[in-house]
């Protein structure tokens, strides 16, 4: 079976009229299409940067605040500056959008523009017409992002099917790091807030993330992570959004190859994100890629015997107990803090408010999980827990 | 319990009351007595009005009544307009202008200054109300200079980048009249704006302006992150800053409107109307929580705020504002110890915009009038009326003109609100309605105050979500045809061509005049913006009120030089979605 056409959908600068466009991303992927959604007022290098990064086969516009015009032939005409121009370029805005603009869109490279009154039967059908056939043969990449992102196309679609080898690394230089843990406890909101500290720390190292989004059944996916984050719009992060493609345990089955080849690619750090998991997952094996696990739990997890249940407890590096700010987060984190004990290894346990901007807790993950020193990480472990003694 | 569940309890306490009042007017004779007696008084004082027929009539309607106990219902239960809990009005008379709306906008990099009401002669002109629209980079608080937002320069509004470009906008007006309002739509950088404003004023008239200054802005956060994605600072922040500025504007500028709280948002974006009344009477609440939590006495900020609902099609609208102004008196009265002139939900209306459909688009003109008439029925403190050509363009002047002119056919042409102001009010069918909306309002503070109140809630994306699910069913039930829409689901003629209409657009040169202005701007002020930055954010460190130091620093920052600050410090609004 082919592989599924990837798009990207976004809301311009400016601009919060996001109605439209979830309808449609729903639409979307019911009919088998990936969809990278990067939120409401985005600028034109974010969504040429994410364009790239996701290689998707075109960026669906949906602009409702006016300007559409500059907007959508600055995105072309970045696309071509950065040697993508391979990835296609539609949209549309309501009434907001004449035939005249759209005229004078499409002769700046817009392929087609939907007025008010297009049936969501009708994008779904132009999307699958129009950039379901297969690639053509790609041409040279211009820069060492398209090259990754190609490739990671290739691993995804199975064009090329990689060997033992791919799983040993030879950069010691990159930090592989796993965040999981259920929907809805912050994993993406902590990413980002992590990524802003890896940036402000020097002025060069780079990140990838790899994040994970389930498929519908035997359908598109909705890849969303992009959309609320906001530290890792940045050249300097390099994110890649993967749909599960039916596979379970929060992970795609492209996922170990596409990590080995991030690792490999001389980012300083990578991060790699599954979906939200359940009691049984164990997403991440000792398998030499990841260096560090983190298990991030939301306070509400239910009852005590709960904990029992969940093996990335036994597994994780590091957990973490997100909304620490909730009523039931004392609790939780003495609950938890039990439930390591019995595992009678040197796992940390951090408190975090990960939406609050320089939250504390998140410092200290970051602290925890910047400095690959061994050693010094078994010093931060104990300072922590003399922090946590005087709580 | 939150101030939202004592709110609650205060209604139920009040309808409680009301009965029992029903009862001991019945009961204990004094009472009815006086009662009866004070019906008479009122009945005797009320005025009479002719008819062009001559048809004599009362100015003010009342219920036929001369039994105590229902007396008791009417004066405590609804009030009469102008006496709690303001059912029927917050004031003693109806003073609805025709057309009160007034718009300015940038154009050719000169404000040009469009008053609608001036082209209808029997009007008579009162104040200059100046509504200003920004474009989407003020909007979202960042700089004409920014990466990607030329072609948004000055569309859908003006363009503010410093105090320079306030002083240019309201240039010509006389900002310190008793005769001059001015209203600005915007929210997530409020704050900074209202700084450039009072600045631009003290510039032109000296620092003794600022206590004269009349207007509103509208700031409405809780909305903003509910439902139109216009927020630019992380939400506790925004509404520290927003605190900050009213705390300021209370004290300093008696007369400015510092929040307008806005259901016409929630409305647009899909919700249904007792979503859009509960949500924006929760908000309400929750701003008088966190303003009375700064020590702002309720009496001081409770007079300076403001209402803003849609007012579309649906049944619940014939009641929505009405029994919105009971809840918000009972429980500014009962909760927040507010008095009277604290306890008014000072209310504007616009028609929605949301009902109009491109199909058959002269069908607007009709669905604007009903809709007319359902925000006379809720007296409405003042209104906007959409034009007709909304849905497929920018209101052209065409229909600008017809939608007012549809305001003064209603109330100056027609008899219907002329001469009996509640003409169409207290039917049993309204009173129905509203027992209905009022117990569907009071379940959704429960669900709010069940998540936490209204911060925890929209935190948890509560609301967010019910508008969107709101707006899923509405959109399916046209799709459905259960939601009949003529000209679209039903009585199609087959055509629905739109008018190819000619948009006015920003020329290219005066966006870049924009652009080259700001350029000088940074340059001049490279030095001293560092430096009021750096206080700027060194007071924001400290927790104690901004507002001074926001003033100093827009005499020599730009809004988005701020904002990128503010948000270094506090952080930036991570999308929900």
């Amino acid at each position: 079976m082919a592989s599924p056409i990837r798009i990207l959908t976004a809301v311009p600068i400016c601009d919060g009229h996001d109605s439209a466009i979830n309808t449609i991303n729903l639409e979307f992927i019911r009919h088998g299409i990936e969809v990278v959604y990067l939120g409401y007022h985005r600028s034109v290098g974010d969504i040429v940067r994410a364009a790239i990064q996701e290689d998707v086969r075109a960026i669906g516009i949906s602009s409702y605040n006016g300007g559409h015009i500059e907007f959508f032939a600055e995105v072309v005409a970045l696309l071509r500056e950065k040697g993508a121009a391979d990835i296609k370029v539609f949209g549309g805005g309501g009434g907001t959008i004449t035939h005249e603009d759209a005229a004078m869109m499409r002769r700046k490279g817009v392929d087609e523009i939907f007025f008010a009154g297009t049936s969501l039967d009708e994008m779904v059908k132009f999307v699958h017409q129009r950039y379901g056939k297969p690639r053509a043969k790609r041409a040279r990449a211009k820069s060492s992002d398209i090259e990754l992102a190609h490739k990671l196309t290739e691993i995804e679609d199975k064009k090329k099917i990689r060997n033992s080898k791919f799983g040993i690394r030879n950069s010691c230089k990159t930090r592989v790091i796993g965040f999981t843990g259920p929907g809805g406890a912050g994993k993406t909101t902590l990413i980002d807030e992590l990524v802003l500290r890896f940036l402000n720390k020097d002025r060069q190292s780079r990140v990838a993330i790899l994040s994970h989004d389930p498929s519908v059944i035997g359908e598109g996916a909705l890849l969303g992570d992009r959309a609320t984050m906001i530290n890792s719009q940045n050249d300097r992060v390099f994110m890649r959004s993967m749909a599960t493609r039916g596979q379970a345990g929060g992970l795609s089955p492209a996922t170990h190859d596409c990590l080995a080849l991030l690792a490999r690619s001389g980012f300083d750090y990578v991060i790699i994100e599954t979906v939200g998991t359940g009691q049984e997952a164990m997403p991440f094996q000792k398998n030499g890629i990841v260096d560090q696990t983190v298990l991030v739990m939301n306070p509400d997890y239910g009852s005590r015997l709960q904990l029992q249940k969940i093996v990335m407890l036994d597994l994780a590096d590091i957990v973490v107990v997100n909304k620490s700010d909730l009523q039931r987060a004392r609790t939780a984190h003495t609950e938890i803090e039990q439930r390591l004990e019995q595992n009678r290894r040197a796992q940390c346990l951090i408190d975090t408010v990960a939406k609050r901007h320089r939250d504390s807790g998140v410092d200290k993950l970051f602290g925890l999980i910047s400095t690959s020193d061994k050693s010094k990480r078994g010093k931060e472990r104990k300072s922590h827990e003399q922090a946590r003694t005087g709580r | 319990m939150s101030k939202l569940g004592q709110v609650v309890e205060s209604v139920e306490t009040y309808n409680q009351f009301v009965l029992d009042q029903v009862k001991r007017a019945r009961s204990d004779e004094k009472f009815g007595r006086d009662l009866l007696g004070r019906w008479n008084d009122i009945k005797a004082k009320i005025p009479t009005t002719r008819a062009p027929t001559g048809l004599p009539l009362p100015r003010l309607a009342l219920p036929e009544i001369d039994e105590p106990g229902e007396i008791a219902r009417f004066l405590l239960g609804e009030g009469l307009p102008g006496e709690f809990p303001f059912l029927n009005g917050a004031y003693r008379e109806m003073y609805l202008e025709p057309v009160r709306e007034v718009e300015s906008f940038e154009k050719d990099g000169e404000t040009k200054k469009r008053k609608t009401d001036k082209k209808i002669p029997q009007a008579e002109e009162r104040t200059h109300r100046l509504s200003t629209a920004f474009d989407g980079p003020t909007l979202y608080g960042i700089d004409s200079d920014a990466d990607g937002v030329f072609g948004k320069i000055g569309e859908g509004g003006v363009a503010i980048d410093t105090v320079e470009d306030m002083v240019r906008l309201y240039d010509g007006f006389d900002l310190g009249s008793a005769n001059f309002s001015a209203s600005m739509t915007i929210s997530g950088p409020a704050p900074i704006i209202m700084a450039m404003y009072i600045a631009a004023a003290k510039r032109r008239f000296g620092p003794s302006v600022v206590p004269k200054l009349r207007g509103t802005i509208q700031a409405d956060i809780f909305k903003e992150v509910q439902a139109q994605n216009e927020t630019i600072f992380p939400i506790e922040p925004s509404l520290r800053f927003l605190t900050d500025m009213v705390e300021f504007t209370t004290r300093e500028m008696p007369r400015w409107y510092p929040i307008s709280i806005s259901g016409y948002h929630i409305g647009e974006a899909g919700s249904t109307p007792v979503q859009q009344a509960a949500y924006t009477l929760s908000n309400g609440f929750a701003y008088a929580e966190m303003f009375a939590a700064r020590g702002i006495p309720v009496d001081q900020f409770g007079p300076r705020l403001s209402f803003f609902l849609d007012c579309g099609l649906d049944v619940e609208y014939i009641a929505l504002a009405r029994v919105s102004r009971r809840i918000w008196a009972i429980g500014m009265r009962d909760v927040f110890g507010a008095g009277p002139k604290a306890q008014l939900y000072k209310l504007h209306t616009q028609t929605s915009g949301r009902s109009l459909i491109a199909a058959e688009f002269k069908n607007n003109l009709t669905r604007t009038a009903a809709e007319l008439i359902l925000a006379y029925m809720n007296a409405t403190n003042s209104c906007h009326s959409n034009s007709a050509d909304e849905p497929f363009t920018t209101p052209s002047e065409e229909w600008i003109r017809l939608a007012a002119h549809g305001q003064a056919i209603l109330l100056e042409e027609s008899g219907i609100f002329k001469h009996t102001m509640n003409m169409l009010s207290g039917s049993p069918g309204m009173k129905a309605v509203e027992r209905a909306v009022e117990a569907a309002i009071l379940e959704e503070f429960r669900e709010i105050e069940r998540l936490g109140g209204v911060l925890a809630a929209v935190e948890d994306r509560y609301q967010r979500s019910q508008i969107q699910n709101a707006s899923h069913r509405y959109e399916q039930q046209i799709n459905d045809g259960v939601r009949p829409i003529i000209g679209l689901n039903r009585y199609r003629n087959g055509s629905d061509d739109m008018p190819e209409v000619k948009l006015a657009r920003t020329p290219r040169k005066k966006q870049q005049l924009q652009v080259e202005r700001l350029a000088k701007f940074k340059k001049k002020n490279a030095d001293k913006s560092k430096r009021a930055l750096d206080k700027l954010a060194a007071a924001v460190e400290s927790g104690k009120n901004c507002f001074p130091e926001l003033l100093e620093a827009v005499e020599v920052c730009s809004l988005g030089q701020i904002t990128g600050r503010l948000q270094e410090v506090v952080g930036r609004f991570r999308p929900m979605v």
